[in-house]
């Protein structure tokens, strides 16, 4: 068994060059690296575009948390797409609307509110993979 | 329903609905009667990109053409919108307080801004941009971006 397979699965958006997208990668590193890393598994959305089987497998079996960086929501997309249940869908743009003195800026680099917006946004996330677990779904 | 025109331009398609009048800085104008709904093009909030935050300048403002009427903020950029016509705004989307995302989604229905009262339409109108001449200065900024 994968050592993912009772893991919340979390996939960010992969905009490369966009503030927003870069802000839902640093959620999702946040979540797995740093909040829940023993709950959660990041799971990069350019593996479901590419059709990886482990990926695949992976978001197939477990509940999934998806972090959008825009209205096109590839990530929920691509999750659908690849078999997976998104238990729950972020978009950062609403978590901004949320934190309106948290301005995302930079892109390679965020600046502060674009930082502290990433971690509210996996404070909220870490809240719905406990949820999941506690349920007993991931 | 309004008849749209369609442009093209890489892989975007921006629509401009046939019934309305516009500002080059991309907001439009539809009369009725004395009473003017104005809201943004889809060829400005497609530039725009996701509508974080709209502010509407309140119900009872009195505006000179060209004032500011609206500032957006989105995920790229924030705009102050000029007012297309001199009159009193008199009515608000409310939509804009809690789903400005209305203005991407539905830029020329469910997203408008505002409602102004009408101080001279004649007049105003003369300045404003049928839809033809609106396509001209998409295609316009478009070629000058992609210059």
């Amino acid at each position: 068994m994968s050592p993912n397979a009772r893991r919340v699965v979390v996939v960010p958006c992969s905009g490369i060059g966009k503030t927003y997208g870069s802000v839902s990668r640093e959620a999702a590193y946040v979540i797995t690296e740093e909040l829940r890393p023993e709950t959660t598994a990041l799971v990069a959305l350019s593996q479901l575009v590419l059709g990886d089987p482990a990926a695949r497998a992976v978001v197939a079996g477990a509940p999934t948390i998806t972090i959008d960086g825009c209205q096109l929501a590839c990530a929920s997309k691509m999750v659908r797409e690849s078999g997976g249940a998104v238990a729950r869908e972020f978009a950062v743009l609403e978590v901004y609307r949320r934190h309106r003195a948290l301005k995302p800026r930079g892109i390679a680099e965020l600046n502060e509110g674009g930082l502290r917006l990433a971690e509210a946004l996996a404070d909220e996330a870490a809240a719905v993979a406990d949820a999941l677990t506690a349920d007993g779904q991931g | 329903m309004p008849h749209f025109l369609e442009i093209t331009i890489d892989k975007f398609i921006f629509r401009v609905a046939a019934d309305r009048l516009y500002t080059p800085e991309g907001l439009w104008a539809l009369a009725d009667g004395e009473q003017v709904r104005v809201g943004l093009s889809d060829f400005a909030q497609q530039r725009g990109g996701d509508v974080a935050f709209a502010e509407v300048r309140p119900a009872g403002t009195r505006l000179a053409a060209g004032e500011e009427l609206a500032t957006l903020e989105t995920i790229k950029v924030n705009t102050v919108f000029a007012s297309p016509l001199a009159g009193t705004v008199v009515e608000v989307n409310p939509a804009m307080i809690g789903a400005p995302e209305n203005i991407n989604q539905d830029p020329y229905g469910a997203g408008w801004l505002a409602v102004l009262s009408s101080a001279d339409w004649l007049a105003d109108q003369r300045r404003l941009l049928d839809a033809q001449a609106y396509v001209k200065v998409i295609q316009g900024l478009a070629a000058a971006e992609a210059s």
